[in-house]
C-alpha cells in the first residue's frame, strides 16, 4: 500500500510539474481590470530613441482615453528579428496582434494565412480606404479585395548629392539619365583624395535587390512574370542591370575600389564624410544623421535617373520607376481576439493630426492624404517626394519576394567576392542569376 | 481494501527491517532520484520535444505557405537531405562546403588556442606579486560578450581604414587596402577573431587541471634531473590529458557551432569562405523560408557533432569504475 502511494505521488508530482511547465509556456492574452491590453509590435526607431519612447507613452495615453484599453509595446531591431517574430508567432498562434512590415514583406505575410483580411467594415473602422495614399493601397494585399494590411507611414526612395562636391566638379544640376550619371560622377572622382563620385553596397542584405529592381524596370525586365507563376531573374535586363552597378568599380572606376565588403551603413557613413558625391536609393529619414556630420546643409535631395545608360529614352516597355513603393504597413494577426481594438488603433495612428506629428518627429511620409497635401504645400522637397511616390511602381504581389531579396543579396555578394578578389568577370553574372532563378522558381506556386 | 492480518505492534524492529531491506533493493539504492524530475521535464520539454518537431520537419516541405498549418505540410521524405548534400545553394555555399568550413574552423581555432591556453596557465601557476591581477586580465577576452568582439574586430579588418590593415602597410607586409571581409582571407579573420576571444577557456580548464598535481610529482621529477621542456611534456602533459582532452573537445563543438561571430562579422549573405554551417542553416531556414531544407541540414549537423562526442566518451570510458 506504501509503494502504491509512493507510485502514486511521483506521478502526480510529474503531472503537476508538467502542467505548471505548460501553463507557463501557454500565450499571454492578459485582460486588465478596467479593460483589454493591445499587443502592438513595431520597428526600433535608432535615430530618435527617444522621441519614439515619448510617442509610444503619448499613444498608450490617447488610446486609454478613447477605448479604455492599454497598450503593451514590443519592438524589432532588425528585420531579421521581425521575419523571426512572425514566423513564430504564426506557428504558435499567439504572439503581437498588430505588427508593422515594410511594404515588400507584405506578399510573404500574406502567404502565410496569417493575417486578418479587412472587411468593408473593418476598413470603416480605421478611417476609410479613401483616406489612404492610393499608391500605397497597391501593396497592402494580393488584390483590392483580398487586402490584409493598412499603410501607416511612407518612404520614398530618392539620391541625395553633395551640392559642395557638384559645385567643385562644374555640375548645376543632379543627373537625370544613367549616362548623365556616370559622365557626373567620374567628373567627381579623385582618386587621390580619396572623393568619389558614388558608391556602390553590394554586401548589404536589401539594397542589391532595390537598384537591381529599378535599372531593370527602367529597361523593360521584371523579375517576377504579371502572372505570378514564372520567375524571370535571369533575363538580359535583369543582367544588365546587375552589370552596369558592378560597371560602376569595374569600368567607370567611380565607386571607391574598397567598398565591396561595404554595407548601407558604410556607405552612408562616406557619404557622411564627405567622400561621395551621389548617395543613390536613400530615403529622407536619412536627414538628421546628414545634419548631424560633416556635409551638414551641403546636401540635397533628387529623384534617381530614370534612363537607361547609352540610351536617349526608356525602351517600349520600359517603366520610369524612381522608387517602389516604400514604407512600413500594419496588419492585425488572425489569431487577435481584440481585432477591434487593433483596427481603432489603427485608425490613431493615421489620422490627419497623428500622422503630420510623425513627419515632423520622425521624417517618414504620411499616408494620410490630407496630411500629405497639407505637408506639400508647406515644403517643396516634401512636394517632390510625395509626387515621387504617387509615380513609385509596386513590386510583384507574391510570396517569394522576401527569398527573392535574399537570393539576388546572395548573388550580389558572390560578385562582390570576385571583384575583390580580382576574379571578376562579367560573364560570371548570368550563372548566379540562372541559380537564383532555379531556387525561386522551385518556390513559386 | 481490508487488512485482516493483526499489526504487529509488538515488533518494530521487524518492520524497520522489512522497509530498509525493501529500500536496499531498489534501483537506485534508496537515494532521492525523484528530485531529478523536474530536470528530466524541463529537458524533454525544452529539448527533447523540439529535437522530434525538427527531425520531423526534415521530411517536409516546410515554407511559407505551408508554415501557419505546418503538421500538415506536405511530406517529402529524404529530398531535403539529398538537397543539403548535392545542390548548390546562390546564398553561399552548399551544405558540404559549409560543412568542410565548420570543421576547418572549429579544428584550426582549437589547434591555435591549444598552445596558447597551455602556456597563459604555466605562467600563472606559480605565486608571484601581481598574479592575480595576470589571472583576471587573462580573463577579458573571454567574457566580452561575442557580438562586442566581432563588431570590434569587423572594425579592424575593414579593409583601407580597419586597424589591420594599417598596422600590415606600415610594417610593409600587405597592401593597405587587402580585403579581409571578403574572399578567402575573411576565413582567416574569422579564425584570428575567435582566437582571442576564446583562448582564454582553455587557459581555464588547464589552470584547473594544473591544480591538481601535487608538488611531490614536481619534486620526483626535479630529482630524477629533468629539465623544464622534459617536466613539461613528460610530467605535467600527461597528467593534464583527462582535462584537456574534454577541453578540446567543448571547445570543438563549441566553435563548430558558433552562430553569433560569423553573424555579426559579416553579416548575411556571408562570403563563401566563411558561410559556416549554422550561418548557411539560419539563412536557408529563416530567410529562405525553407525550413524543410534547414531542418534537414541541422540534423546532418547534430549526427556530425554526435561523432566526436561519442569517440571521446568511449575513450575516457566514463561511467566505469577506473582505477586512479
Amino acid at each position: 500500500m506504501k509503494g502504491n502511494i509512493r507510485y502514486v505521488s511521483y506521478w502526480l508530482s510529474l503531472l503537476l510539474l508538467l502542467s505548471l511547465v505548460l501553463a507557463a509556456c501557454g500565450g499571454a492574452g492578459s485582460t486588465s481590470s478596467q479593460g483589454q491590453t493591445l499587443h502592438v509590435l513595431i520597428g526600433y526607431n535608432s535615430t530618435y530613441p527617444a522621441q519614439q519612447k515619448q510617442w509610444m507613452q503619448q499613444i498608450a495615453g490617447e488610446f486609454q482615453k478613447a477605448t479604455g484599453s492599454s497598450i503593451a509595446w514590443d519592438t524589432f531591431s532588425s528585420s531579421s528579428e521581425e521575419q523571426t517574430k512572425l514566423q513564430t508567432s504564426v506557428v504558435s498562434g499567439s504572439g503581437p496582434d498588430v505588427f508593422s512590415f515594410g511594404t515588400t514583406f507584405v506578399p510573404t505575410a500574406q502567404a502565410t494565412k496569417g493575417f486578418t483580411t479587412l472587411t468593408d467594415q473593418d476598413w470603416q473602422l480605421v478611417g476609410g480606404k479613401d483616406r489612404f495614399f492610393k499608391q500605397q493601397l497597391t501593396m497592402a494585399g494580393s488584390s483590392p479585395n483580398q487586402l490584409i494590411s493598412v499603410p501607416w507611414v511612407m518612404r520614398p526612395f530618392a539620391m541625395v548629392y553633395n551640392k559642395e562636391l557638384f559645385q567643385k566638379a562644374g555640375l548645376t544640376a543632379p543627373p537625370t539619365t544613367w549616362t548623365e550619371f556616370v559622365q557626373d560622377a567620374q567628373k567627381m572622382t579623385n582618386p587621390s583624395a580619396g572623393v568619389y563620385g558614388t558608391e556602390i553596397d553590394p554586401s548589404d542584405s536589401f539594397d542589391p535587390w532595390k537598384i537591381w529592381w529599378m535599372f531593370a524596370g527602367q529597361l523593360g525586365g521584371s523579375f517576377i512574370s504579371q502572372d505570378l507563376k514564372t520567375a524571370q531573374m535571369n533575363t538580359p535586363e535583369a543582367v544588365q542591370a546587375a552589370r552596369f552597378w558592378f560597371d560602376w568599380a569595374t569600368t567607370y572606376k567611380i565607386v571607391n575600389p574598397n567598398s565591396m565588403a561595404w554595407k548601407a551603413g558604410d556607405a552612408t557613413q562616406a557619404f557622411a564624410n564627405g567622400k561621395v558625391g551621389m548617395l543613390i536609393m536613400t530615403t529622407p529619414t536619412l536627414k538628421p544623421t546628414l545634419q548631424k556630420s560633416s556635409v551638414a546643409d551641403k546636401y540635397a535631395f533628387a529623384p534617381m535617373p530614370t534612363i537607361p545608360y547609352g540610351m536617349q529614352q526608356r525602351p517600349a516597355n520600359g517603366v520610369p520607376d524612381a522608387t517602389i513603393v516604400s514604407g512600413d504597413m500594419l496588419a492585425v494577426a488572425d489569431y487577435s481576439n481584440v481585432k477591434n481594438l487593433a483596427f481603432k488603433f489603427i485608425n490613431l495612428v493615421t489620422d490627419e493630426q497623428h500622422q503630420i506629428q510623425w513627419t515632423k518627429t520622425f521624417g517618414d511620409l504620411p499616408v494620410n492624404v490630407q496630411a500629405a497635401n497639407s505637408l506639400a504645400s508647406q515644403d517643396p522637397q516634401t512636394a517632390a517626394f510625395i509626387k515621387a511616390e504617387a509615380g513609385a511602381s509596386p513590386t510583384p504581389f507574391t510570396g517569394v519576394w522576401g527569398p527573392l531579396e535574399v537570393a539576388l543579396a546572395g548573388v550580389s555578394s558572390k560578385l562582390a567576392n570576385e571583384v575583390a578578389t580580382n576574379r571578376y568577370d562579367p560573364s560570371h553574372i548570368k550563372p548566379l542569376l540562372d541559380q537564383a532563378n532555379q531556387q525561386i522558381q522551385g518556390q513559386l506556386h | 481494501m481490508s487488512i485482516q492480518q493483526p499489526i504487529p505492534e509488538a515488533t518494530p524492529a521487524t518492520t524497520v527491517v522489512v522497509r530498509t531491506a525493501r529500500n536496499r533493493s531498489g534501483i537506485f539504492g534508496g537515494r532521492p532520484m525523484w528530485l531529478i524530475w523536474p530536470s528530466i521535464v524541463l529537458l524533454v520539454v525544452i529539448i527533447g520535444i523540439p529535437l522530434l518537431i525538427a527531425i520531423y520537419i526534415s521530411f517536409l516541405n516546410l515554407d511559407q505557405y505551408t508554415l501557419r498549418s505546418w503538421i500538415s505540410a506536405p511530406w517529402v521524405g529524404l529530398s531535403n537531405y539529398i538537397t543539403a548534400l548535392t545542390a548548390g545553394n546562390v546564398i553561399g555555399a552548399s551544405a558540404l562546403t559549409s560543412l568542410g568550413v565548420s570543421l576547418a574552423f572549429s579544428l584550426l581555432t582549437t589547434l591555435f588556442i591549444t598552445p596558447i591556453g597551455i602556456l597563459a596557465a604555466l605562467t600563472v601557476n606559480t605565486t608571484y606579486g601581481g598574479r592575480t591581477l595576470v589571472r583576471s586580465l587573462y580573463l577579458i577576452p573571454y567574457v566580452i560578450p561575442t557580438f562586442v568582439t566581432a563588431l570590434v574586430w569587423r572594425q579592424m579588418f575593414l579593409n583601407g581604414t580597419g586597424l589591420v590593415d594599417r598596422f600590415l602597410a606600415a610594417i610593409h607586409v600587405a597592401n593597405i587596402n587587402t580585403y579581409w571581409l571578403l574572399g578567402p582571407n575573411s576565413f582567416w579573420a574569422m579564425v584570428i577573431a575567435d582566437t582571442w576571444a576564446s583562448w582564454a577557456f582553455i587557459y581555464i580548464m588547464v589552470l584547473a587541471g594544473l591544480q591538481s598535481i601535487s608538488h611531490e610529482v614536481y619534486e620526483a621529477a626535479d630529482i630524477d634531473g629533468a629539465n623544464a621542456w622534459q617536466k613539461l611534456t613528460r610530467v605535467v602533459l600527461p597528467q593534464l590529458r583527462h582535462i584537456l582532452g574534454l577541453a578540446l573537445l567543448l571547445s570543438t563543438l563549441y566553435h563548430f557551432n558558433n552562430f553569433t561571430l560569423p553573424f555579426v562579422m559579416f553579416g548575411t549573405p556571408p562570403p563563401l569562405q566563411a558561410d559556416v554551417l549554422p550561418l548557411n542553416i539560419y539563412v536557408s531556414s529563416f530567410q529562405l523560408f525553407n525550413f524543410g531544407l534547414g531542418a534537414a541540414m541541422s540534423v546532418i549537423t547534430l549526427i556530425i557533432m554526435l561523432i566526436p562526442g561519442f569517440v571521446y566518451l568511449r575513450a575516457l570510458r566514463l561511467g566505469e569504475v577506473t582505477a586512479s
